[in-house]
């Protein structure tokens, strides 16, 4: 029955979008001479990205910007301004965010600086079982615990849950209907990847031996429960 | 129960394969030849979406499922056709089904929706079928938009239209394909598109003479490939139309022997989606009342269990 008060919860109110600001905000800047407006859309842009929390979506960019002003040149010419910077404009996770390079990993490491980044703070246990889910998912945790030969506790699903790396996908047909866990779009920007498709080749990886998502899995000793059919709510 | 009633029609108003004689013999063929025989496959084809059966629903959805696992197999993912269909019907609403099911939500798109391709679609599909979004896939709205304007016949606009798209994005096919059956769809003023060319997309038609090979859009060959994916397309849906139909028969045969209240809606379910899962989320049954009535239907052999398992199971025609 726990399986039914999660989806309810989860329903968020849009935020509502003042429709009286938007009218009021200069986008186009039309009296300005092209070279200063593009001057100051690449500010605007590089002030939006700056002040995010997350990355910054093209949708988000366009509102700032004048109609017919090309966004990805606008970035191209900002990563070439701060090509001498100890930090860049990336392109993650569907959009652009300011990190520093990572050749200053060690140094900031060494000024041990409270940093924003959460990726720090995976245990290698942790990190593995990150890996796996982003390889197999969905997956469920007994599988999990299947891959790596021992038990990932509930516990560790739950700070990687926590840090908003993986959510829950669909509920696995096993017996007792677990649910099997996603990464979210969070994982892949602390990565640095943008879409799924940038995890080093999984069929590498399997061919190496490094990685099969191993043949003794439930179904293999299912148990018949016929009265389990879960209920679900649209 | 009336609604369900068989209209039986004297004839049957479609034709259940594309005539022998328009089929090429060999592959060793030239481009007018195959689009002779796209020509006689998209009339074919016309014919049962005009005569609109009510099943055509459950027939477009599992085109779609196989489309989905094509694609899957395209970004060198294992999942079959029945892991998609469990990612997107256990996913409880407001969950993520994974990037597999992810596919299937975006081959379903496809086929689901009618009207003009606008960037907000191309987006969904491409976060669907996660694909980077930039500059290259926001023009593809005009890129479609110019092979629906194109005076070219169906399957050369298609052809022209996949170029082109993959001119700007090499690593969007899935994508390409799927909107070019939404072309073809617009061309031949079909109210939704069918898939025809994602399911063939690993078929004989785009092999090379030598087989070794593929073609690739771009290549000389590439139209002529199309047509003949079209033909094959078209055989292959076909026959997946006649079996549906012999089992949408039966289900409309045994409706007036079911005294379930409220099984009016799954029935159209049945007809209209590919796969119901035996809860049946959304409908006034209990899963007590579901059960029955499903076990009810497949003791008279008008539904199938589609998964194979004896718990969370699945049912279609």
């Amino acid at each position: 029955m726990t399986m039914a008060g999660s989806s309810t919860v989860r329903s968020k109110r849009r935020p509502d979008k003042g429709a009286g600001a938007e009218g009021l905000y200069d986008r186009e800047l039309e009296d300005l001479p092209p070279v200063v407006r593009w001057r100051e859309w690449m500010l605007r842009v590089e002030a939006v990205i700056f002040a995010s929390a997350e990355p910054v979506s093209r949708e988000t960019l366009a509102r700032v910007v004048g109609k017919d002003c090309s966004i990805d040149l606008l970035i191209d010419d900002l990563v070439d301004e701060l090509r001498d910077r100890p930090y860049e404009l990336v392109s993650v996770a569907g959009g652009w965010q300011h990190r520093t390079r990572s050749r200053f990993a060690e140094t900031i490491r060494a000024s041990s600086a409270p940093t924003r980044g959460g990726a720090a703070t995976l245990s290698e246990f942790e990190a593995m079982v990150l890996m796996a889910v982003g390889y197999f998912q969905p997956v469920t945790r007994g599988e999990l615990s299947n891959v790596f030969g021992r038990e990932v506790s509930r516990d560790l699903i739950g700070n990687l849950r926590g840090a908003g790396f993986i959510g829950s996908g669909p509920r696995s047909p096993t017996p007792g209907a677990p649910y099997t866990y996603v990464t979210t779009l969070h994982f892949l920007s602390a990565f640095g990847m943008e879409t799924l498709q940038d995890l080093p080749n999984v069929d590498a990886l399997e061919d190496a031996g490094l990685l099969s998502k191993t043949t003794t899995r439930e179904k293999d000793f299912a148990v018949r429960v016929d009265a389990g059919e879960p209920t679900f709510e649209e | 129960m009336n609604s369900f009633a068989p209209s039986t029609p004297t004839a049957p108003a479609w034709s259940h394969r594309v005539p022998g004689w328009a089929l090429p013999r060999g592959r060793d063929i030239n481009e007018t030849d195959a689009a002779f025989a796209a020509g006689i496959a998209m009339k074919s084809l016309d014919d049962l979406i005009r005569a609109d059966p009510p099943w055509l629903g459950c027939w477009r959805d599992r085109l779609a499922l196989k489309s989905a696992a094509v694609a899957a197999k395209m970004l060198g993912r294992t999942e079959e056709e029945s892991a998609l269909l469990d990612a997107v019907l256990l996913t409880v609403a407001g969950d993520d089904p994974g990037p597999a099911g992810k596919l299937f939500l975006a081959t379903r798109m496809l086929i689901r929706r009618s009207g003009p391709v606008t960037t907000s679609f191309v987006k969904d599909i491409a976060d669907l079928s996660g694909l980077r979004w930039d500059d290259g896939l926001a023009s593809i709205p005009d890129i479609v938009d110019s092979a629906i304007q194109s005076g070219r016949a169906a399957p050369f606009a298609v052809a022209d239209l996949i170029t082109a798209i993959s001119a700007v994005r090499p690593d969007a096919e899935v994508l390409a394909l799927g909107l070019a059956e939404a072309v073809l769809a617009h061309k031949l003023s079909w109210p939704k598109s069918v898939p025809l060319l994602l399911p063939e997309r690993f078929g004989p038609s785009f092999r090379t003479i030598g087989g070794r090979g593929r073609v690739r859009p771009g290549e000389p060959a590439y139209p002529k490939a199309i047509c003949m994916a079209l033909v094959d397309g078209v055989e292959a849906a076909l026959r997946s139309a006649v079996e549906i139909e012999r089992r949408a028969a039966r289900l409309l045969a045994v409706v007036p022997k079911l005294r379930t209240k409220g099984a009016g809606p799954v029935i159209r379910r049945l007809l209209n989606d590919g796969a119901v899962p035996a809860s049946v989320p959304g409908s006034s049954l209990s899963r007590w009342a579901a059960n029955r009535l499903f076990e009810r239907l497949e003791g008279f052999e008008a539904v199938r269990e589609l998964s194979g398992r004896s718990s969370f199971r699945i049912f279609g025609l």
